[in-house]
């Protein structure tokens, strides 16, 4: 009963304290705000860089060429090894087919090979490696295995561009981790520091509270309810702006990159897991700057 | 209920506020402090409910030793003990009722209950009209009562009052007196300091005097207002 009473005064004194300073938690709830907002377009704009990644990965051919002297049931060995390692779909093509098809697609100067002494071209062996290999980090685990084997005498995937991007990725993601951790210090010292000025204004309420008999628990309850529900609030504000930045924005976008980023642009910006993080993540900013604020200023 | 032994209260580069102070009030007892101004009859009252601690000696508070008391333990103390002041401390955006019920609201006693305590107790101050005024509304006796009402609602043993009657005229300061002697009448043990000598001629209560930190006489009601006529 009395735990009930005084849960019940701790959510009413919370939101009269928020209504009793509403500036200072405009303050407060527009920079969670703006920070989760900073932080889902990063989400959106790294899931849009996943699925560039994963797009290529899936383009990438790789060619698995055998060494000159391997006979056809040698050859065949390798192709149902390299069917084992990589669980994908292999083809052999024999250098008499290679031959063929480079004629092919050299169209008229194709009939300049016919000048060649002997077939230069290596037996190969083309893989189609299945979706969940299609990474930059599964293939180049996959090529170092193949290249391993014997009677194989080199592997190729387009390694170079795959391994550049990767590491722009890799810089991209750094880069905007650090960021989100700057601005995340910086917003739970906003908070806190707002938080502040609205327990300064109440803190008559708390010399009286603490006279009556109050705990510390029991003053700094209110407060700490109060930064969680900023949190809660510049969340939802968050996710309000990424839905209407994706509705007014995001079918531009994906129609301007979509022949270079694929459907993966378009996607919503807003998804349920997303929702979780923000508000997950307002909840703590809300709470993180509350603690600090109460930490500092009711040490009574 | 209150004994003092050997108390001593300092702070670093100054004279002691309080020395060697030694003091027992009796259950239920109704007790006068008075001095002059910086005769240290604040921080008496302050070190029985904790804002300030001891330098030397011990208190105790209901067979309780309150000299080296936890810093967590404060607020269970504070519970049992009724503090008034000069200036009020009202919370001037809450209604009368809420002022009062603001004791209850941390004692956890749920909406209903502590309604029902607060109109009682604010009909025992002859403020139960006032329920729904704010505390500027109200004269500075209203206003003293509102706050006598709030530190008695959680009904607890003792009184202490700092110069009650201090922002009061002399009409109203009898108002006051005569409900805390009622509370006093009920059980409570009330302690107040005061520097009004017409206080102590009128009430003739036991009276401790207190200079520059020490007590220089404790005498019962009849020879303390005598000694104040003389």
């Amino acid at each position: 009963m009395s735990a009930l009473a005084k849960t019940r005064y701790f959510w009413r004194s919370a939101a009269v304290g928020l209504k009793h300073s509403p500036f200072v938690h405009f303050i407060a709830v527009t920079t969670i705000a703006i920070a989760l907002f900073s932080a889902g377009l990063a989400r959106g704009s790294a899931r849009v860089l996943d699925n560039l990644l994963a797009s290529l990965g899936g383009e990438v051919e790789v060619t698995v060429y055998l060494a000159p002297e391997l006979g056809q049931d040698e050859a065949h060995g390798v192709r149902a090894r390299v069917e084992e390692l990589s669980k994908g779909q292999v083809t052999l093509v024999p250098p008499d087919a290679a031959l063929e098809r480079l004629r092919t697609e050299l169209g008229d100067l194709g009939e300049a090979l016919a000048e060649l002494p002997e077939n230069p071209l290596p037996a190969a062996l083309e893989l189609r490696v299945p979706p969940e290999q299609r990474t930059p980090e599964a293939l180049q685990v996959l090529a170092k295995e193949l290249r391993a084997l014997p009677g194989v005498s080199g592997v190729d995937y387009g390694e170079q561009a795959v391994e550049r991007l990767t590491a722009i990725a890799r810089a991209l993601r750094f880069g905007s981790l650090v960021a989100f951790v700057v601005v995340l210090g910086a917003t739970v010292v906003i908070v806190a520091a707002t938080l502040q000025l609205a327990i300064y204004s109440r803190r008559e309420e708390i010399e009286i509270q603490k006279l009556v008999g109050a705990t510390d628990r029991f003053v700094k309850a209110p407060f700490l309810l109060e930064g969680l529900l900023q949190g809660l609030l510049g969340a939802g504000v968050a996710l309000l702006g990424l839905w209407a930045f994706g509705r007014l924005v995001g079918p531009t976008l994906g129609s301007l990159f979509a022949f270079l980023l694929g459907p993966g642009v378009a996607a919503p910006w807003v998804e349920p897991r997303l929702v979780m993080e923000l508000v997950g993540a307002g909840c703590g900013l809300g709470l993180g700057g509350s603690f600090v604020a109460v930490g500092r200023f009711l040490r009574v | 209920m209150i004994q003092f032994f050997h108390v001593y209260k300092a702070y670093p580069g100054d004279p002691p506020v309080l020395s060697d102070i030694n003091l027992s009030v009796e259950k239920g007892e109704f007790v006068f402090l008075t001095g002059p101004s910086g005769a240290g009859k604040t921080t008496l009252l302050k070190l029985i409910f904790c804002a300030e601690k001891a330098t030397k000696g011990q208190i105790l508070v209901g067979g309780r030793n309150i000299a080296r008391i936890r810093e967590s333990a404060v607020p269970y103390l504070r519970r049992n003990i009724g503090v008034v002041f000069q200036d009020f401390k009202l919370l001037p955006h809450r209604t009368v009722e809420d002022n009062v019920s603001f004791t209850l609201d941390v004692l956890g006693v749920p909406r209903a209950a502590a309604r029902d305590k607060v109109r009682r107790m604010l009909k025992l101050v002859g403020l139960e009209h006032k329920a729904n005024s704010f505390p500027l509304r109200l004269s500075g006796g209203e206003q003293q009562r509102v706050v006598i009402a709030r530190a008695l609602v959680n009904d607890p043993t003792i009184l202490l009052a700092d110069e009650p009657t201090g922002n009061l005229d002399p009409a109203l300061t009898v108002e006051i007196m005569d409900l805390l002697t009622q509370v006093n009448i009920r059980g409570t043990t009330v302690v107040v300091a005061t520097h009004d000598a017409t206080l102590l001629a009128r009430y003739q209560k036991r009276t401790v005097r207190l200079e520059r930190g020490q007590i220089v006489s404790d005498e019962d009601g009849v020879k303390a207002a005598r000694r104040m006529v003389v």
